[in-house]
């Protein structure tokens, strides 16, 4: 079953063009790895598939249901409440976190759940205690964001994501404002959840992570996406030019 | 070594100054030909002194000084005063003498006086409506009077009569204000009920402000006006009073007096007006300082009330005003937006005191709605919200648009609604951040209180001018001044205290 559906997305901030033409579906349980340089639209394709941008033109499914329909040219989204009720199907961790800073750790994982879905607090708590776990940081639940590396935080973002049950979990660049060594934790709890079969589309520039995770790459450029397939077909043998460049810059980096 | 130097060079510096400012401040005892002479005036009491069409000092006491000054060679310097501070200005030698319509009776022995030139009595003004028409009529009515005037040293001075007295204790309350102007506006909004005022002025008034008021035939009092210098300062007062004297022969006097058509109320060289002038210099009593100081504060204390209540109502009030006034600054809608930056515009772009006067006289010159004499604490509090909401409301917005765009971000993809975002989220990190800037304010608050004699609403400021003013003594205005300085230590301490309770998260 197709988790999500875009199709014919165009995206303008002004005069500028920013996507000219996206379609791309994910699978139930399938990692997708969205590459490309800076300025290239990957982020701004998953901000509209995260709702936090609207589209111009095309049309949004997510977890089978209409968030967007093409209508004359133009994006027409659902109303109100329906929107509501998909974005509980999603969950985003930001490339700067985003943690409430004045909630511990604990809260920050706990509060969503208990006061935007109305769950039972005490269930809330044993998943948030087990996710914690996960995330190797069962021992800061009561410390603040500020009192965390950033990896940490991080961690605690991916655990605050993943409480809300999400069918369906996005990575905007998590680990670009991280230093190289910590990413490695970072790396082993995105692996866990591709094992458990989590769908997940996760944007970044970082090549091992996109070999390591994804099942599948694209590789966006100039609003457009220029390559598309398995990662050892994109990353060790890209058929199209602008890939290759963008490919051997980085290793000429690393 | 070098170092030490200094102190030493300062202190020196500073002595030689002060001997300098010493011998400055002598040498002003006994004037030459040439030299300035300096009268300190209230600018708002005609037709004895008070600024004219013109924008020049004008007034028959200013007249006076003019020829004295040009018959014995000085310059005259006309200066006005806060009628409050009148004993410092003369104290401190910034002014050489008060000459202002300046009651003699019951201040004979504060000051070197001349012989009394000018017969006055207190009468009382009402609306020309009024059902008042007797003294006895003002039982039960509410009174003003100017701050430290003869009409209120008649009612509650020492010397005051027992008559007098009693009169005064029939009123519901008898009430103070800075200057005559707010004494009719509060008597034309119907605020008090009656003015009790000098003869001289009350003529001057009830000619300028048409038939809207009259005067009672019955008086108050009598009274005498004379020329106050420096107590001990006999001198200067010998060099005038012998110009002054030789004014009454050369007919000089009597053609000012009629220019001001005051002719029926002098008594310049008549018997009986010398009583002040004769009596030796050194005869006030001076009470011990700790009984003095105790006095002082138990007379302070019910400004020092009524400063903290100003405070804490304000505080009350504003701090919510402000973040709805925030909300509609911030709102999507251009016309909320706008009608809210011109409220904020006007607020923060007048003075406070203007808007008080507002405040409190607007429902009567806009509604013609008669205010009564408890509206004035309302007043005040509403004025005082009002201002503040206005500052507070900006210093909100700006913590609100400091807060990171990923937290609003990270809450929209958890789901919270726009006011579980607010108040979850923003809310309480805009408090964190606007603590500080809230904080200053705050801090003004606590001295702005004293704004609040605008429309003469008695605070602790205005209390402490007035005591300082009835004790001729600065020592009231010290302990104000203190007073202001421990209450902003707490406040500042509170705040500190607040602002450390929140620093567990950055």
């Amino acid at each position: 079953m197709k988790l999500l559906e875009i199709s014919h997305l165009k995206k303008n901030f002004g005069e500028l063009e920013v996507l000219s033409d996206i379609s791309l579906d994910v699978e139930e349980g399938e990692v997708l790895a969205i590459l490309g340089p800076s300025g290239s639209g990957k982020s701004t394709t998953l901000r509209c598939a995260t709702l936090l941008e609207t589209m111009d033109q095309g049309t949004l499914k997510i977890d089978g249901k209409t968030v967007a329909e093409d209508k004359d040219g133009k994006a027409v989204y659902v109303g109100k409440k329906e929107l509501h009720k998909i974005k509980e199907s999603i969950g985003l961790v930001f490339q700067n976190f985003n943690l409430f800073p004045h909630y511990t750790v604990l809260k920050n994982i706990m509060d969503a759940p208990v006061h935007v879905q109305k769950r039972n607090p005490e269930e809330v708590k044993k998943q948030a205690d087990e996710l914690l776990a996960k995330v190797g940081l069962t021992d800061k639940a009561d410390s603040y964001p500020c009192q965390l590396s950033g990896g940490q935080q991080q961690r605690v973002a991916i655990a605050r994501a993943l409480a809300m049950n999400p069918k369906i979990l996005f990575f905007d660049e998590p680990t670009s404002a991280l230093d190289p060594e910590i990413t490695a934790g970072i790396l082993k709890v995105l692996r866990q959840l591709a094992e458990e079969k989590t769908t997940m589309v996760i944007v970044t520039h970082e090549i091992g992570f996109a070999r390591k995770v994804a099942d599948r790459v694209i590789f966006m450029d100039g609003g457009v996406i220029v390559e598309e397939g398995k990662p050892e077909d994109v990353i060790d043998h890209p058929k199209n030019e602008r890939t290759r460049t963008f490919l051997q810059k980085l290793e000429g980096e690393a | 070594m070098k170092k030490k130097k200094s102190p030493v060079l300062a202190v020196l510096l500073i002595l030689s100054l002060l001997a300098g400012l010493l011998t400055a401040c002598q040498s002003k005892d006994n004037k030459d030909a040439g030299t300035t002479f300096t009268v300190g005036f209230d600018a708002e009491f005609p037709p004895y002194g008070y600024k004219d069409e013109n924008g020049e000092y004008v007034g028959f006491d200013l007249d006076l000084a003019q020829e004295v000054c040009d018959r014995a060679g000085w310059t005259l310097v006309k200066q006005p005063v806060d009628w409050d501070s009148k004993d410092m200005e003369l104290n401190s030698g910034s002014i050489d003498c008060i000459w202002n319509g300046f009651t003699i009776n019951g201040r004979e022995s504060e000051y070197t006086w001349s012989t009394a030139y000018i017969d006055n009595s207190q009468v009382v003004i009402v609306k020309s409506d009024s059902d008042i028409n007797a003294l006895s009529d003002l039982s039960g009515k509410v009174v003003v009077v100017q701050a430290d005037s003869s009409a209120l040293a008649a009612f509650t001075g020492e010397d005051a009569s027992d008559e007098n007295k009693a009169l005064c204790d029939s009123f519901k309350d008898l009430q103070q204000v800075s200057d005559y102007n707010s004494a009719f506006l509060n008597l034309e909004s119907g605020s008090v009920d009656a003015i009790c005022m000098d003869i001289g002025v009350a003529n001057y008034q009830i000619k300028q402000r048409g038939n809207k008021f009259r005067m009672l035939e019955e008086r108050v009092s009598s009274e005498q006006y004379g020329i106050g210098f420096k107590l001990g300062n006999t001198e200067l007062r010998d060099q005038v009073q012998e110009q002054l004297n030789e004014m009454l022969a050369d007919g000089t006097f009597e053609e000012i007096a009629e220019k001001w058509e005051l002719t029926d109320c002098i008594c310049l060289g008549e018997e009986g007006t010398d009583a002040a002038y004769l009596q030796d210099a050194e005869t006030r009593k001076e009470e011990p300082f700790i009984e003095k100081l105790a006095d002082v504060i138990k007379q302070l204390s019910s400004g020092m009330l009524a400063s903290l209540a100003i405070f804490v109502l304000t505080l009350v009030f504003a701090l919510p005003l402000g973040l709805l006034l925030c909300m509609i600054r911030m709102s999507k809608s251009k016309i909320l937006q706008w009608i809210a930056r011109i409220y904020i515009s006007i607020m923060r772009g007048t003075p406070l005191m203007l808007q008080l006067l507002v405040v409190f006289f607007g429902p009567y010159y806009v509604f013609g709605a008669t205010v009564s004499a408890s509206y004035r604490f309302y007043a005040v509090i509403i004025g005082f919200s009002l201002n503040y909401a206005a500052y507070f409301a900006e210093i909100y917005r700006s913590g609100i648009e400091s807060i990171p765009v990923g937290q609003y971000e990270a809450a929209s993809v958890l789901g919270y609604s726009k006011g579980q975002t607010f108040w979850k989220i923003i809310f309480p990190q805009m408090v964190k951040r606007v603590l500080p800037p809230v904080t200053n304010e705050v801090i003004t608050l606590v001295k702005d209180t004293s704004l609040a004699f605008a429309i003469a609403f008695t605070e602790m400021f205005t209390l402490a001018k007035q005591v300082a003013a009835a004790e001729a003594s600065i020592m009231p205005l010290f302990i104000a001044g203190l007073f202001y300085y421990i209450f902003n230590f707490i406040v500042a301490v509170i705040m500190e205290r607040i602002e450390k309770s929140m620093q567990y998260y950055r």
